[in-house]
């Protein structure tokens, strides 16, 4: 069996601020780290491994220093990573960032099972694999809270809905992105640190893929994002409850008496 | 010309509808106006009457799709039903509660219409035809205003809990179309079981009692729980506490818990987080209990007291008995 996990690398933390001048976010200092959700994925894919013998490899899709995920991935114990990099991929919102990983993975070929993580914390929308799985046209299960190998070739999982579960059983390939509750990640041991600078990474260019240019990067991205800016809350004027703790109290049930609220 | 029409994609929960498609009807009106035609679309079984909850909210058309396959059918299969009515009736917008179904049957829609998606919207206009949808993004620490210039639909998914759904005047007109079901083998949804307990969670209660990591003590969580007896409201916290085992993310309030629109909440102990206060903020009577006086509660609170929280609901129970 063949497992391949979609992974990000995102800022390593969510303080980014806005600069004042130029409106834009500002990383400066930030270093990247692989999505903390997609660890959850890696680290189902490993319990299957572990289980099953099954192959995992990695696929990213960005710049070049999203290596380093792809390593962590590895020294967590994947086997293989994809690095799809290139400047025409660049801009890419999630349908155009869907559209290069599903060719890839066509490419890749033969995966039984690809993994997601539940959302980007970066752009925090979980949609490209709900995008890739429509563009591979293979049956999705979202959000899984369980997993199962359940048959050679099918998986048995559980979503949790707003206040339902779901038990959903699919035959293999499927496209399933993970809950963040679903495993504890492991960490890296230094023998697989070690191993993970011997295990192949391969690097895909534009011209390894099968691409229409017109659905890449900025061009073939049908959102704009038109205006950033650092949410405010709105202010309101504060009645300040002063005192003893006791006349301070008195205060806020007169109040609350008032707006008729008690 | 006719009006242009701006959707709402109704969400089936068991047997109602899931209260975010009312809150978009609503929402969907006041972006209408003049301008839009709002119409919402409900995939249900042959013997469901689901079109009876929504008329009250007042949509121009609710356009029913039978098949008694919907109820349980896959992400793909609803996909693939909603994109034969979009290239039948060309919608202008498609708005999606930005739930768990939402999300994870909007994005196969995207990919099938090759146009854009807007994820877990907070805020929505129109200028002009353009649709714009506030999203945050960074863990609600950045807001993005987004748009789809030049393909159509315009999709997006909205958090659940953004809008109040009001009731409205005037009359839906329900009309029935049809879509051919193309079953998709390889996936099953072999059970769906309702979870238990989540008859009132701290989103639906009026009046809210919020403890915060500085009011996390049993005594503080006891006192807590008499008060919010008495106010007739329920406690919620902020994440820090849904470590307790007393607490489950149901009660958590805030970006990745609930967004509330309670009459009153009082905040014990809460420092303010942006993205505690993105899910409270909106509520009407606001009042903060914090040691600091420069904790940021306090900028968005309507009363405030500077102290200990548990002397403080020492002193207020005391007074309410
Ligand atoms: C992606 C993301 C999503 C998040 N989602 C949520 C969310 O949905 N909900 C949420 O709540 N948080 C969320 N957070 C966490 C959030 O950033 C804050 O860490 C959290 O809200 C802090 O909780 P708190 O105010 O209880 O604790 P703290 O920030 O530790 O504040 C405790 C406060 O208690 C006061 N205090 C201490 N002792 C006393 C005393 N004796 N009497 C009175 N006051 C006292 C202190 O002055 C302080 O202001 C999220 C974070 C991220 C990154
Ligand atoms: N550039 C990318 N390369 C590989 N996988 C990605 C990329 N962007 C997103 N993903 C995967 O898709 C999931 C959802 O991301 P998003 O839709 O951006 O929130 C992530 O958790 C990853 O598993």
């Amino acid at each position: 069996m063949k497992i391949v996990v979609c992974i990000k690398q995102v800022p390593e933390t969510n303080n980014v601020k806005i600069d004042p001048v130029t409106h834009n976010l500002d990383r400066r200092g930030l270093a990247g780290v692989m999505n903390p959700f997609d660890k959850n994925a890696v680290e189902l894919a490993l319990n299957l491994k572990d289980t099953t013998g099954a192959e995992v490899a990695l696929l990213t899709m960005g710049p070049d220093d999203y290596a380093e995920s792809v390593r962590e991935g590895m020294a967590m114990g994947a086997d293989s990573g994809y690095l799809l990099s290139d400047r025409a991929f660049a801009g890419a919102d999630t349908l155009a960032t869907g559209y290069v990983i599903a060719q890839a993975l066509k490419k890749i070929g033969d995966a039984d099972l690809i993994l997601f993580g539940r959302q980007a914390v970066d752009a925090d929308t979980g949609q490209v694999g709900p995008i890739v799985a429509e563009f591979l046209n293979q049956p999705q299960i979202t959000y899984a809270a369980s997993l199962r190998m359940s048959g050679p070739n099918e998986v048995t999982a559980e979503r949790l809905l707003e206040d339902t579960k779901q038990t959903l059983v699919a035959q293999l390939p499927a496209v399933v992105s993970v809950r963040s509750e679903l495993n504890t990640p492991r960490y890296p041991t230094p023998r697989n640190i070690q191993l993970s600078f011997e295990k192949p990474l391969t690097v895909w260019h534009h011209d390894d893929l099968d691409l229409d240019d017109t659905r890449l990067g900025q061009s073939g991205s049908p959102t704009v994002v038109t205006k950033v800016y650092a949410p405010e809350p709105v202010k309101r004027e504060l009645t300040p409850l002063t005192g003893t703790p006791s006349e301070a109290a008195s205060q806020l049930i007169k109040a609350l008496k008032e707006h008729q609220l008690i | 010309m006719s009006k242009p029409e701006l959707w709402v994609i109704a969400e089936r929960r068991l047997d109602h509808i899931e209260p975010t498609t009312q809150q978009l009807i609503t929402k969907a009106r006041d972006l209408a106006g003049n301008s839009f035609k709002t119409v919402v679309i409900l995939l249900e079984a042959t013997a469901d009457h689901l079109e009876d909850e929504l008329t009250p909210y007042g949509p121009d058309e609710i356009r029913v799709v039978r098949d008694d396959r919907f109820p349980t059918a896959t992400d793909a299969e609803h996909a693939d039903a909603l994109q034969q009515l979009v290239e039948t009736y060309h919608p202008n917008g498609i708005l999606f509660g930005a739930t768990i179904t939402g999300r994870s049957i909007a994005p196969r829609l995207q990919a099938k219409l090759q146009t854009g998606l807007t994820a877990d919207a907070l805020g929505l206009r129109y200028d002009g035809e353009t649709l714009i949808a506030v999203k945050p993004s960074y863990g609600d620490n950045i807001m993005c205003e987004i748009t789809i210039p030049e393909r159509r639909p315009q999709m997006v998914t909205v958090r659940p809990n953004t809008f109040v759904a009001e009731e409205a005047a005037g009359t839906a007109e329900v009309t029935t179309t049809t879509v051919t079901f193309h079953p998709v083998d390889r996936l099953q949804v072999t059970a769906a079981t309702p979870v238990v307990n989540t008859a009132t969670t701290v989103g639906d209660a009026s009046r809210v009692v919020a403890l915060g990591r500085g009011a996390a003590s049993a005594a503080m969580v006891n006192h807590a729980t008499q008060l919010a007896e008495k106010l007739g409201g329920r406690i919620g916290v902020s994440r820090p506490l849904t470590d307790q085992d007393r607490f489950t993310h149901d009660d958590q309030i805030g970006q990745s818990g609930n967004t509330i629109h309670p009459e009153l909440i009082i905040n014990f102990g809460i420092s303010g987080a942006v993205q505690f206060l993105v899910g409270m903020q909106d509520a009407k009577t606001i009042v903060a209990v914090n040691s600091d006086p420069d904790a940021p509660i306090f900028d968005v609170a309507d009363y405030g007291y500077v102290g200990d929280a548990q002397t403080f609901m020492t002193a207020l129970l005391a007074q309410f008995n």
